[in-house]
Order: structure tokens, then C-alpha cells, then sequence
């Protein structure tokens, strides 16, 4: 227990200075874009999120049909946990691409392929956080793994919408590598390492969190057992 | 100076859901951590 918590202690002073690394790469080192301006900077917080959206909601769909496979409750809790970050990542890329379409489309929102596929993927994760509410307990995890394999569907469909429709969202990375300059790349991958290291250290918190709730539930079942008995012997 | 407010504003409300998405995590663990700690006390006095 004392490793774990110097581990993530740890964790969390590299994940501090990677950010502050991060913010010195974007705000000092990454050149301003000529067309654009200074706007575009939101470029390295809109891509990581986006990839880290697309990378938790694998991680539940993976998680979800080892949930199926083996029935073991510790894919349940790393599917939800991850589910839940996804939604707070694609809602960060819901909310800084509009900011930063609308000084660069003159509009905040359009019914553009990419855009319009990233909100149905936000409310299909939505939906699954929302079922694991509602859900009655024993089917609550059977459900969700089932929903987070079909949830997923969208996550290719959202990735390949603007290679496969006519689109005015930009194109940085294609085939033949990234269309930006050096440093330009040089600070996104900066980024992108800073916001992955976020995303472990929010999904390490997030399953131990949901362990600890877990627990909680078994002991309250065991004493509610308990009591049940108890009251039995008694009437009988 | 428009571009300034619009990158500011992007960032600035990335952290705020960031920020809020950790207190809510620290909350809800200190929550589950006093239940566990009465839980373990009452069982505990019973025993």
C-alpha cells in the first residue's frame, strides 16, 4: 500500500511537470501559426483530448468483452472508470472546437461529418454511463459491457469521417505523416505525452475509487446477510 | 487580441473540467473512505 501511494506520488510530480512542460512548449516554443494566428494553439489541447477519448473508450470496449469473457467484476470497474474519462475528454474536444471554430468558420457549431459524429459518440458514452444508473444491480455490468462493445462502433466511424465524407474539419495527420511544422509536431507530441500521463493518473484514481465503493457494497450485502439470518433464527 | 480571448478561454475551461472532474474523484473517495471507517468501527463494537 505504502509502494502504491510513493508510486503515485511520484505519478503525479512527473504528470505536474510534464503539463508545466507542455504549457512552455505551446505558449513559448510552438511558432504562431501564420493563416490562423495565435487561436490555433487550442490545436494542442483539441488533438490529444480527441486521441484520449478515442483511447479510453477502447480501453472499455476491450475491458467490456473481458468483462463478458471471464466474468470478473475488476473489467466492469476499468470500463465504467475509463467510459466516464472518455466523456470528460470528448466533452473537453466538444467544448475547445467550437471555441475554435468560431473565430476561423465564423460559426460555432455546423453539421459537419466529423463534428456531428463526435457528439453522437458523446452522448452513445453518456447513455452508458447513465444505463449504469438506472440498470438493476445484476445486470448493471452484463448491460454495459454489452452497450460498451457496440458503443464503440462509433469511435472508427468518428476517426475515418474525415476520410471517408466530404468535410471541412482539417486534416493534420494523414498516411504520409503530420502536415504541421517541426516544433509545431515537436509540441504536440509534448502534449499529447503530458495529457496521456493525466489520463492514467485520472484512471488509476478512478478504479481505485471504484474499488473502495465496491468493497463498500460487499460489506453492506454481507451485514444485510447477516441481520436476515439473524431475524430468521429468531422467528423460527 | 480576439484569438487571445477565444485560446484563453479554451484553455481556461479545459482545466475548470479538469479541476472539477478531481474534486469530484477526491470527494467521492473521501466519502467511501469515512463509510469503510464506520462500517469498520461498528463491526468493530459488535464483535
Amino acid at each position: 500500500m505504502t509502494h502504491n501511494r510513493a508510486f503515485l506520488k511520484i505519478f503525479q510530480f512527473v504528470t505536474f511537470f510534464m503539463m508545466l512542460l507542455a504549457l512552455y512548449a505551446i505558449f513559448v516554443y510552438a511558432p504562431v501559426e501564420k493563416s490562423m494566428g495565435i487561436v490555433q494553439k487550442i490545436f494542442y489541447l483539441h488533438v490529444p483530448s480527441a486521441f484520449l477519448a478515442f483511447f479510453a473508450f477502447f480501453i472499455t470496449f476491450i475491458a467490456s468483452i473481458l468483462y463478458l469473457y471471464k466474468r470478473n467484476h475488476r473489467w466492469d470497474m476499468i470500463a465504467f472508470s475509463s467510459a466516464e474519462i472518455g466523456v470528460i475528454f470528448c466533452t473537453i474536444v466538444l467544448i475547445t472546437g467550437p471555441i475554435w471554430a468560431k473565430p476561423i468558420w465564423n460559426v460555432w457549431w455546423t453539421w459537419d461529418p466529423r463534428l456531428t459524429t463526435t457528439l453522437i459518440l458523446w452522448f452513445i458514452y453518456v447513455v452508458y454511463l447513465m444505463l449504469r444508473r438506472v440498470a438493476g444491480e445484476n445486470q448493471r455490468s452484463t448491460f454495459s459491457a454489452v452497450f460498451g462493445i457496440f458503443g464503440f462502433i462509433n469511435v472508427p466511424i468518428t476517426f475515418l469521417a474525415i476520410r471517408l465524407w466530404r468535410t471541412i474539419h482539417p486534416l493534420v495527420i494523414t498516411g504520409k505523416g503530420i502536415s504541421i511544422s517541426t516544433p509545431m509536431t515537436h509540441t504536440l507530441i509534448i502534449a499529447s505525452v503530458a495529457f496521456f500521463l493525466l489520463f492514467l493518473l485520472l484512471l488509476i484514481n478512478r478504479i481505485v475509487l471504484e474499488k473502495m465503493r465496491f468493497k463498500v457494497e460487499e460489506i453492506r450485502a454481507f451485514i444485510e446477510d447477516k441481520i436476515h439470518l439473524e431475524h430468521e433464527k429468531q422467528g423460527g | 487580441m480576439a484569438g487571445t480571448l477565444y485560446l484563453f478561454a479554451a484553455f481556461g475551461i479545459t482545466w475548470l473540467i479538469i479541476f472539477i472532474y478531481i474534486f469530484s474523484i477526491s470527494r467521492r473517495q473521501k466519502t467511501l473512505e469515512r463509510q469503510i471507517e464506520k462500517i469498520s468501527k461498528t463491526l468493530g463494537d459488535h464483535s
